[in-house]
């Protein structure tokens, strides 16, 4: 039993780092339609902006992470500004294929600074060890993740439902004509999810350098476990986001637990996700709490 | 009177001529001797540039079958490397009982079939999340090869040595030998390309595309037509891996994963979507481009242009890549084919203004 | 005045001396680009300093070190612009572009030193004209295999491998090992970069293993240490050459301490030649602190020192050292190689039989945040009984 429940626990841990990926994800997706490749770059940027404040300029961590934050936003506001807007209106594929250019472009600027390769820890800021209960054990950093992931979304939650700005946000998801002829500037609003995104992703990126060790590859690949968290969800659901990214980690780790040993070699977790994901696509194609689009000729 | 050598109206008088591949005998003219060009072009290249031309062919087939399920039919498929890489696995296990000409096509035949089944949940899904299916399809191929044993788990199957009649090919003449099968199988899929919409299967393909509910209610099966788009596609693709197989004389999962996905996506992109010269400009672009990064890359070095921990060179390549791939999508979105097309239009008529 | 001497010379020199040239490919970008960028200023540096103080035996040796980035039509590329600008040798790097290449090294005779030390690359089919380094990652993982036999009898163990050619290569050998040692595989696990393995870990305690062996790459080694310390887990980790080392005990900081490694390389902080080698080089050529640390910079120099000990030897001989001659003058210096550039734990031997460089290596432990050999030099005789029958 406390087997399955620290499976379980490792799993909603893990979770709570995608859905906190999968949340930026969406809100780019949800404002604009757009999917977006580069990610898990945005992550890294986010990562090693804490890195290098933290270790070049030696200033506090949770400093650090605050300019992170803002930096990693101000960086996508402007890949926005830059190569989305000249975009709008583009067929889907134009769009799709400018962040998977950016993802490359944005790698490439990360090997300009000495974080292109090689392995990096953040330095210890909270105390060794963690808290046991039930014979399962989280340690200081897992649980620092659960919580901040629980404050990104609780934070995101509030600004959608009470300012004025994620009223706009929302409008012009829902309805960009509307929204527009409301006198919301539709351009404003998807620089604005870019930017949100650039802070969800730093703070996947900071929590996963606290986590674990931030390393170029590893971070780009959690851009990657975003899908089919966001699918299970709905692509343009923040809930869904929360929940489908909590299930993936849970699912991850079951299959680590329970599959591995019956797989010669093992290594289930890779995959498991993505058979998931193929199966809800063809039973529940929007997800879990994706919109249905009606279509009409 | 209807001048032959030069395209200065519109002369057409029924569908026949409506559809006919070659408006006029230049267009013929200079597609002959561009085949000539080919032709002869291995008597003045090296081996190194040899493969260099062979690869291009290569990618060119791959993205010739991207062009069908994206350019034609509109479906974005993450996971055109993982389609090669079932030909090159085909082929790699048939090579050593069976002659090339035969482990090529059946590659190809099962590469159709995996893009048939990946197919299948376009039934009921469409646009991005059908993306996505593709991309769960690479990543549950790497994994199976990685998993299975007859499949060395993605280490290398190497191919043996072909002999053709009595003709053996060795180290010396390897890319020139499989520079003319390449190419024989480029010429006759790329004119199947071209003549794919000249067809009902190729003109559903495009109806689906641009309105499927619409394409629906003229009598076409938008599900079944794009299976068939992904199938076609995996054939082209397979072909491809089976040749490249051979060409590489090893089939080694990392040839075959998500980066190169994306790879053939950038070079369809560059190309021109749709579009069959595009097919060749693409790939032909972003491997020469590759190249020349390397020689920047090398030269950059030589200029001592690096600080502490950091090596500018290595950063030359993603950087490049992406700035094109991004650059053609703002400025050029049409790619390089639009290019050609300004100079064929040009020569249409020429010496005449109009 | 001197200064222009010394100029005058060194173009006369240049100009004058034959020009070999030698090429290394490998991944300066892309997956496992943190190990190849050391190694690439290994060889760039190695090849520098060979040239600079006259160890090529009036030869000019270019070195070029090539960005492949882990794709393998790349390395297949530049190997062709090798063989067809003559070079005598080649530099090699991953283990599928290394396996992918095998027929045609094998149908050319090109010497061919790769970074992977699988031994797969030199097990026939075509394997004549590969030589490892050092010792292959079967006998690294044998020879902890036999550490911890020796430290716990009975022991039970599991194989974490990284998710390709380059972790599954020792396993089989590493199964036979285990049956003469009497130890016992409990499980071999494929684990790839992940935020938390408490759920491998947590199998692992349950099935009550008590070593975990690792053929992987540092980072995620270093994260199941952490998760491992944090579980409480009793559970001592022991890692083949490129899963450890100071990239390790900079991601794992405390929960390192007590990890076994093995590897042929001496670390910097050592007292012996080698190591002041190494380090007086990295401060020639400006090299920042953590190449000078890795375990890959001086991997990349040996490569670099074999492969011109061989064409050095081959030149003085008398034959040519470019070209088709080149490269079966070299291969027969190769064949015969015997010596010691001071960078590993042994001198470099080869023969017909032998294809293993330095076969020695040594066993450390993490304490006190440094890798500190525990072991002599020594050589695994279970390897070659498992592997070879003998």
């Amino acid at each position: 039993m406390s087997y399955f429940l620290q499976l379980l626990v490792s799993g909603l841990v893990v979770g709570s780092i995608y859905a906190l990926a999968a949340l930026g994800f969406v809100l780019i997706y949800k404002a604009s339609r757009v999917i977006n490749f580069a990610h898990g770059q945005f992550i890294a940027v986010g990562a090693f902006a804490v890195y290098a404040l933290a270790v070049y300029l030696q200033l506090n961590v949770w400093l650090s992470f605050g300019i992170a934050l803002f930096f990693t936003a101000l960086i996508a506001y402007i890949v926005e500004k830059l190569f989305l807007k000249p975009l709008v209106g583009q067929p889907i594929i134009s769009v799709i294929m400018v962040t998977i250019g950016l993802a490359s472009l944005l790698d490439g600027l990360i090997h300009l600074t000495p974080f292109g390769g090689g392995n990096f820890s953040l330095p210890r800021f909270l105390p060794e060890g963690g808290v046991s209960f039930f014979g399962v054990s989280v340690s200081y950093p897992q649980l620092l993740a659960v919580l901040l992931t629980a404050l990104f979304l609780a934070g995101f939650g509030w600004f959608f439902q009470r300012s004025t700005l994620g009223a706009a946000m929302r409008a012009v998801a829902d309805d960009q004509m509307a929204a527009m002829s409301l006198g919301v500037s539709v351009e404003h609003v998807f620089a604005l999810a870019w930017a949100a995104a650039g802070i969800t992703a730093a703070a996947a990126g900071f929590i996963v350098g606290t986590v674990s060790g931030i390393n170029l590859e590893s971070l780009v690949a959690i851009g990657l476990k975003v899908f089919p968290a966001v699918i299970l969800g709905g692509l343009d659901s923040i809930p869904g986001a929360v929940v489908g990214g909590i299930i993936v980690g849970v699912l991850e780790n079951l299959a680590t637990g329970y599959l591995d040993p019956l797989v010669p070699g093992g290594g289930t977790a890779e995959v498991f996700p993505f058979v998931i994901l193929l199966l809800v696509l063809w039973f529940k194609p929007h997800g879990l709490f994706g919109t249905e689009e009606i279509e009409r000729v | 009177m209807r001048n032959p050598w030069a395209q200065t109206g519109n002369y057409r008088t029924d569908y026949r001529q409506d559809t006919a591949i070659f408006a006029t005998y230049l267009e013929m003219l200079s597609l002959w001797a561009f085949l000539a060009v080919l032709l002869a072009l291995p008597l003045f290249l090296s081996r190194p540039q040899m493969f260099v031309l062979d690869l291009i062919l290569v990618y060119a087939l791959a993205v010739l079958g991207l062009n069908i399920t994206t350019g034609y039919a509109g479906l974005i498929n993450i996971g055109q490397a993982a389609f090669v890489g079932v030909g090159a696995y085909t082929a790699a296990l048939l090579a050593p009982s069976l002659p090339f000409w035969l482990t090529v096509p059946i590659g190809g035949l099962a590469a159709a079939v995996a893009g048939g089944i990946v197919g299948i949940p376009s039934l009921r899904i469409k646009h991005l999340y059908l993306a996505i299916a593709t991309l769960a399809f690479q990543i549950i191929f790497e994994w199976t090869v990685g998993h299975s044993t007859i499949l060395k788990q993605g280490g290398a199957i190497p191919l043996p040595r072909v002999e053709f009649w009595d003709y053996r090919v060795g180290y010396k003449n390897h890319y020139y030998f499989w520079y003319y099968v390449i190419l024989l199988v480029v010429v006759v899929l790329a004119f199947a390309f071209r003549n794919l919409l000249r067809t009902r299967f190729g003109r559903a393909l495009v109806a689906v595309r641009d309105n499927d509910r619409a394409a629906d209610a003229m009598g076409m099966h938008p599900g079944l037509t794009k299976i068939f788009a992904f199938a076609l596609g995996g054939f082209y693709a397979g072909v491809a891996g089976a040749l490249y197989a051979y060409l590489s004389r090893a089939v080694v999962i990392e040839d075959y994963m998500l980066p190169v996905s994306i790879k053939f996506l950038a070079m369809a992109i560059v190309g021109g979507l749709g579009s069959l010269v595009g097919s060749f400009l693409g790939p032909a672009f972003l491997v020469l481009l590759d190249l020349n990064m390397e020689d920047l890359a090398n030269w950059l070095k030589s200029l001592g242009l690096s600080y502490a921990g950091v090596d500018i060179a290595s950063a030359m390549r993603p950087l490049t890549f992406g700035l094109v791939i991004v650059l053609f999508l703002i400025f050029e979105p049409r790619g390089l084919a639009n290019g050609w097309r300004l100079v064929r239009n040009f020569f249409r008529n020429w010496p005449f203004k109009y | 005045m001197r200064k222009l001497g010394v100029l005058v010379f060194l173009v006369l020199s240049f100009a004058f001396a034959q020009k070999v040239h030698l090429m290394w490919s490998g991944a300066i970008t892309g997956p496992t680009s943190d190990a190849g960028k050391y190694y690439a200023q290994g060889v760039e540096d190695y090849c520098k300093y060979a040239n600079e103080e006259g160890l090529t035996g009036g030869l000019t040796i270019v070195c070029e070190t090539r960005d492949d980035q882990y794709n393998n039509a790349n390395t297949q590329r530049n190997f062709e612009e090798a063989l067809e600008r003559g070079d005598p040798a080649f530099l090699g790097y991953s283990t599928g572009g290394t396996l992918q290449l095998k027929p045609l090294i094998q149908e050319v005779g090109m010497t061919y030193i790769p970074a992977s030390y699988h031994i797969g690359n030199i097990d026939p089919p075509d394997s004549d004209y590969l030589f490892l380094p050092i010792v292959s990652y079967s006998e690294q993982v044998i020879a902890l295999l036999e550490h911890i036999a020796k430290e716990k009898p009975g022991a039970k163990v599991a194989l974490a491998v990284h998710p390709s050619p380059f972790g599954r290569a020792p396993v089989p050998d590493a199964r036979e090992a285990a049956k003469e040692l009497g130890i016992e595989i409990v499980e071999v696990q494929e684990m790839a970069k992940g935020l938390d393995y408490t759920a491998t870990l947590k199998r692992f305690a349950n099935k009550g293993v008590e070593y975990i062996v690792y053929q992987n790459v540092a980072g995620p080694v270093a994260t199941m240490i952490k998760d491992a310390r944090r579980l409480g887990l009793k559970i001592k980790h022991a890692a083949a050459h490129y899963a450890g080392g100071p990239d390790l005990l900079r991601l794992a900081g405390d929960a390192a301490e007590g990890v076994i490694w093995v590897t042929s390389y001496y670390m910097p902080y050592e007292d012996a030649p080698g190591a002041a080698f190494v380090k007086k080089l990295g401060a020639r050529y400006k090299r920042p602190a953590d190449t000078v640390e890795s375990v890959h910079y001086p991997s990349g120099m040996l490569a670099a020192a074999i492969a011109i000990e061989a064409i050095k030897r081959a030149h003085a001989a008398g034959k040519p050292v470019t070209g088709d001659a080149g490269r079966e003058a070299v291969y027969a210096e190769m064949l015969r190689l015997s010596f010691d550039p001071g960078l590993a734990v042994g001198p470099v031997t080869y023969s017909e039989e032998d294809h293993v460089g330095v076969d020695h290596m040594r066993v450390f432990e993490a304490r006190g945040g440094r890798f500190v050999p525990i072991s002599k030099p020594f050589q695994s005789k279970l390897f070659r009984k498992v592997h070879y029958g003998k």
